[in-house]
């Protein structure tokens, strides 16, 4: 199967042959081999086997170390650019219109970052001079305007989470606002097709908070001659001074003093659509930030407390040598963190050439602004850049630079550069110590930035990320709107982060018994007595169709068609990322397919079976629809089900050739039984995303490792995380 | 008359025609005894590329006529009104796109080469056919070409298996190995064509300090040079070769920030939400990239292989991908010929604008060529043989529409991408698999 010939690999020449027979360990770990319909040991000699195996292939790997080669050149990503600017330069933004987004291979976005297009280039010099302006707080005589849109999908009748109570609907968004100086927010509603402000019945108030302090407060009242709503909102717009810096900008309406909407004939908690189920009181369209008008200076915010350590005193004699000295400990300190090494004293020559012309033309904030913007341009913050030490002979393992670990550190459990007390050890020479490093791994995880092992990570794991793309059918699936979406992959991180917060076993992720809701999650799902936005922990009783990951409303949609269900993507989706083992690419012989294709007009399962009778389709779907088929008492919107258009769901399922089980339960079951495999396949998730590299049949005795070890502590996160950093292909490199 | 040599600049004009209406090319415009050669009189010739994923109804695409394009097929009726700049191109074939995958019927539309099966960073493709025109004809503009995608949202695991995303979301690459990523987000396209606002001044002002960041690149990559295997030097090489173009750009855009004001076309803010807005305004970029002569090479994936975008406001609730696998449902391919023909209707909105926008003595549409058309042919089967292909505009007076070009036998796209590159004044005698061009297009 998949092109696999065994008789033309001798069972003895297990050392010679590992990238066979690796992946012979694997098809018999999931007892995809031998192919359905052969005759199968029983389930001890299939154990026997493989063990056998691979005691045999790390003894192999003991013997000759190969720890695999990192590309010399890997540009930061987007999210890693955005996450060093924050650690860099205490400024948070969000650099999606400005970046492009990266291409995923093997699933993560980390691997294919070895080019620098012409088109990329000239975005990160762009950032580097709006990133750079915006931190040290130049004033400008142009005006900033940014819009904040609000997702159509949006329902807005309900109290939104972080706003004040007594309010319903509008957003909450953090917002850097350039300098100290008065901006005007002005505020659009939602229209409808019509042009009409949808819900606008009788009179509303918005009101604009700044910082939890009310701003301005409005009415909105419905037009005199109806129809006519072009004017409804032109007034709610207001001029505020702000302080430079970080604020919390929140638009939102005030609740009406009645508590139940006037919504008889739906009964949906989504209210967007004019149609279907229309929105009942008004809903915040966007809201735009322009200023800053008569700007007054900086100001006093944390990227300026980050950036300027010292400040030159006046114009006095020693000024220009005070100014040199200031401007250079401004720089050693930027520049350290950024290149993730010690400065030397050629790293200068360039930012303080920058500076220079700044300070001749505009003075020493000037200077320090452009010297700035050179250091994010510089080939060593914008690469993470791993060579072979000089002299190193060909294709040899060798140990990676402290620094380098340091940065292999960092930009694994927070995609971002390493902090001070990490880069410290690293040029102490200390942080290879296994203790060292082990108090490093745990110090990193409980830090707040190791929050991007879900939104980095797992997201990508998991597909979370897709979530934001799926429209599942409005007329099928009335009840799905934004809130839903958001609640759905706060679930899933809520779970995630605390089985790394509390350090538990990963298993748990399949077999948890608790849960994360909030009213609208709960709502969906069926569970009684959960009220308010806000998320919290839920105990669940054994027979809930709730908990582990597989009965994550998010997980069950991203695998979802937006009409129906697919058992085949669901399929797909658990050999992929939960056994390790993703089937192959379709057959070449695939255009055979036309004449041989089936009656669309049957149900799935009956369609998939007739599928199943065709050889060339056989291979693959007897291995993905069977695992789907337990799934499917979950709807395309994770809603339980117990029958589809009538017929009683049939959620019976099997491994391939072997165990069979029922559900949901069932197939979770069947993969606890075989921990090995769930924890190698996150184990070789976690290294992939780790190397930002391809994992490769020659790491797979590491991943073993990792997951042996991990094995006497039940496979807790941390032992996991540990078991990786301190892995050969971790630690080591290959020279070419 | 009085001569005079001094001539306006036409992007001076180009201020306050919004996105509908140009204004014609004034006697004043042209700078007086000069060689039409280097004027806008003499029109550029500008080469687009549009793609759909995942092939077509064949059946309800292919036009009746033998060799004209008189009677309209279903899908390609919205094309209507401009069918006079058009010839449908019949049972063209990617060979080395077999075997038949989403991410090759992406790699191979525009490259006709063969994708290395890899997820790692050895990918390996071709040069495409853009990028060889972006060369010849692209470099007097300052963006030699310009790519174009609908899809913002980072989307994982829809990848082919063994093939890494770079294949099945990059339709053009400048070497083998350098796919060019798109821009998706209307913004940031408008600020690559007109800059980020401000004051002339300012304007320089960004644009020098933006060349001196690039010396500092450039001066700091060379370094990394050192003690550096040949692969990696050869990378090294790739790096610096992107900070030359992107001098190159910037000069050319500090000569023209007096002369090219940024036309009075509302800045886009955000992404329209209904897909349609969003494709149309990409298309409107478009037109004034073109007309302001920024760039003359265009790509546009009009949507990515595997979409299960659902095209609700055409009453379609199916996502697309699954309906592409139709298992000859007739219902089912019914629904995914509606999808085919409102991405047509797309495309005939951008034709339209074309033929609509004055460009020297005739207009935009006269003086362009747009290939349109998929890299897979039936979806259902993933094959890559009888590709639906448009060919459309009249290539400065070099093509002819009305016509239906039909293959008896499945023919290289490479002989179509070699015709048009000599149309567009690029001789070559080869490209890909083409074993000749297309007769029938040669001879106007």
């Amino acid at each position: 199967m998949g092109g696999l010939a065994l008789d033309l690999v001798s069972a003895h020449g297990v050392e010679e042959n590992s990238e066979t027979w690796e992946k012979v360990v694997r098809k018999l770990r999931a007892r995809q081999m031998p192919p359905v319909g052969s005759p199968r040991p029983d389930d001890a000699t299939y154990e026997a086997v493989v063990s056998s195996l691979e005691v045999s292939l790390d003894r192999a790997a003991e013997a000759q170390t190969n720890p695999g080669r990192t590309d010399t050149f890997r540009r930061l990503t987007r999210t890693e650019y955005q996450n060093a600017i924050r650690d860099l330069l205490a400024l948070e933004l969000d650099l999606s219109s400005v970046l492009p987004r990266d291409e995923s291979s093997q699933g993560f976005d980390n691997i294919t970052v070895t080019g620098l297009s012409p088109a990329l280039l000239e975005s990160y010099v762009s950032a580097a001079d709006k990133i750079s302006r915006l931190a040290v707080g130049r004033p400008v005589s142009s005006l900033a305007v940014d819009t904040i849109k609000m997702k159509p999908d949006l329902t807005q009748e309900f109290p939104f989470d972080g706003l004040p109570a007594g309010t319903r609907g509008g957003t909450l968004f953090p917002h850097t606002f350039p300098l100290d100086g008065e901006y005007e927010v002005v505020v659009r509603l939602a229209r409808d097709r019509d042009e009409q402000v949808a819900g606008l019945r009788q009179v509303h108030q918005v009101e604009i908070i700044l910082d939890r302090e009310r701003v301005a407060l409005f009415d909105v009242v419905p037009p005199k001659h109806v129809g006519d709503h072009s004017a409804v909102d032109d007034h709610l717009k207001a001029r505020i001074p702000v302080k430079a810096g970080p604020h919390q900008v929140g638009v939102t309406f005030l609740k009406k003093p009645w508590g139940v909407l006037e919504t008889d004939r739906k009964p949906y908690h989504a209210h967007f659509n004019a149609y279907r189920h229309p929105r009942v009181q008004p809903a915040l369209h966007e809201v735009t930030i322009t200023g800053p008008y008569d700007a007054k200076g900086p100001g006093d915010t944390p990227s300026r407390q980050r950036i300027f350590e010292c400040q030159p005193a006046g114009a006095t004699q020693q000024a220009a040598e005070e100014e040199d000295a200031c401007v250079r400990r401004i720089l050693t300190t930027l520049m350290r963190r950024a290149y993730r090494r010690p400065v030397t004293e050629r790293d200068f020559e360039s930012p303080l050439e920058f500076y220079r012309r700044g300070l001749s033309d505009d003075g020493f904030e000037a200077g320090v602004e452009m010297a700035l913007s050179s250091i994010l341009v510089s080939p060593e913050f914008l690469f993470r850049v791993e060579r072979d030490p000089a002299g190193t002979p060909p294709n040899t393992a060798y140990e990676i630079s402290d620094l380098e670990l340091a940065s292999r550190l960092s930009f694994f459990l927070w995609s971002s550069i390493p902090d001070d007390e990490l880069l410290n050890d690293a040029i102490q020479g200390s942080l290879r110590k296994p203790e060292v490093l082990e108090q490093h791994v745990k110090r990193m995880l409980k830090d707040r930035r190791s929050r991007t092992l879900l939104t980095n990570f797992a997201s990508q794991w998991l597909h979370l990320r897709n979530l934001e793309s799926v429209n599942p059918d409005m007329r099928l699936f009335p009840s799905f709107d934004d809130n839903l979406r958001q609640a759905m992959r706060r679930e899933t991180e809520l779970l995630l982060e605390s089985t790394i917060r509390e350090d538990r076993s990963v298993l748990d992720l399949l077999s948890s018994d608790y849960t994360y809701l909030n009213e609208r999650l709960a709502k969906h799902y069926g569970i009684p007595h959960v009220y308010g936005s806000w998320f919290r922990r839920v105990k669940l009783d054994g027979d809930t169709p709730r908990g582990g990951l597989l009965r994550h409303g998010s997980i069950l949609t991203v695998t979802s068609y937006n009409t129906r269900t697919s058992p085949v993507i669901r399929g797909h989706w658990v050999l992929e990322n939960l056994m390790g083992v993703p089937p192959p690419p379709a057959p070449a012989d695939v255009p055979a397919l036309e004449d041989k294709t089936i009656d669309g007009s049957l149900a799935v399962r009956e369609r998939l079976i007739q599928h199943r009778s065709n050889p060339a389709c056989s291979g693959c779907h007897s291995l993905m629809d069977p695992l789907g088929f337990s799934l499917e008492n979950y709807d395309a919107v994770g809603r339980w089900r117990q029958a589809e258009a009538e017929q009683p769901i049939d959620a019976s399922g099997n491994f391939p050739g072997g165990a069979r089980f029922k559900g949901v339960s069932g197939l979770e079951k069947a993969l606890i039984d075989r921990p090995d495999m769930f924890v190698g396949t996150l184990v070789e998730k976690l290294l992939t995303y780790s190397l930002g590299r391809v994992v490769e049949h020659y790491d797979a005795p590491a991943v073993r490792k990792i997951v042996r070890d991990g094995r006497p502590e039940r496979f807790r996160f941390a032992s996991l995380i540990v078991g990786i950093t301190k892995s050969k292909p971790f630690q080591m490199r290959r020279s070419l | 008359m009085i001569i005079t040599r001094k001539a306006l600049p036409r992007r001076t004009f180009l201020r306050g025609i919004g996105a509908t209406v140009a204004l014609p090319l004034l006697d004043a415009m042209v700078p007086a005894m000069t060689a039409l050669a280097s004027t806008a009189a003499r029109p550029v010739r500008r080469l687009g590329y549009i793609f759909i994923p995942m092939g077509s109804d064949i059946n309800r695409w292919t036009p009746p006529g033998e060799d004209s394009l008189a009677e309209l097929s279903p899908i390609l009726k919205p094309l209507e009104r401009v069918k006079d700049y058009v010839t449908a191109v019949t049972n063209m074939e990617l060979e080395l796109a077999y075997p038949g995958t989403h991410a090759t019927s992406n790699s191979a539309y525009l490259s006709c080469a063969k994708a290395k099966l890899t997820e790692s960073t050895d990918y390996y493709l071709g040069t495409t056919v853009d990028q060889i025109a972006a060369k010849e004809i692209g470099q007097a503009t300052q963006l030699p070409s310009l790519e174009l995608g609908m899809d913002l949202l980072e989307i994982v695991g829809q990848c082919d298996d063994g093939f890494a995303c770079v294949y099945q979301n990059n339709l053009s690459w400048s070497s083998p190995t350098t796919p060019l990523p798109y821009e998706a987000h209307p913004r940031k396209v408008f600020e690559r064509l007109f800059g980020e606002g401000g004051s002339a001044a300012e304007r320089t002002k960004t644009l020098q300090k933006k060349a001196s960041m690039l010396d500092r690149v450039k001066s700091d990559i060379s370094r990394l040079q050192r003690g550096l295997g040949s692969s990696d030097r050869t990378k090294v090489d790739q790096y610096l070769d992107s900070v030359r173009e992107v001098e190159r750009r910037i000069q050319i855009a500090e000569t023209g920030v007096a002369e090219n004001p940024v036309p009075d076309f509302e800045r886009p803010v955000g992404v329209p939400a209904a897909y349609a807005d969003h494709a149309k305004l990409m298309f409107d970029l478009q037109v004034l990239a073109l007309q302001a002569d920024i760039t003359r090479v265009i790509t546009f994936q009009l949507a990515r292989e595997t979409s299960t975008r659902s095209y609700n406001e055409i009453g379609i609730s199916e996502p697309h991908h699954p309906l592409t696998h139709h298992g000859n449902d007739p219902e089912k391919i019914a629904k995914m010929a509606k999808i085919n023909e409102y991405h047509v209707s797309l495309f005939a909105y951008l034709l339209e604008k074309l033929k609509a926008t004055p460009d020297g003595d005739g207009s935009l549409l006269d003086h362009s060529m747009y290939m349109y058309g998929s890299g897979m042919g039936n979806p259902n089967a993933h094959d890559h043989t009888n590709l639906p292909i448009l060919v459309a505009g009249g290539g400065g007076g070099k093509l002819k529409g009305g016509r239906h070009v039909r293959y008896a036998e499945p023919t290289p796209l490479a002989n179509l991408h070699l015709t048009l590159l000599e149309k567009a004044g690029v001789r070559m005698d080869s490209f890909a698999d083409s074993q000749g061009k297309v007769e029938e297009l040669l001879s106007i």
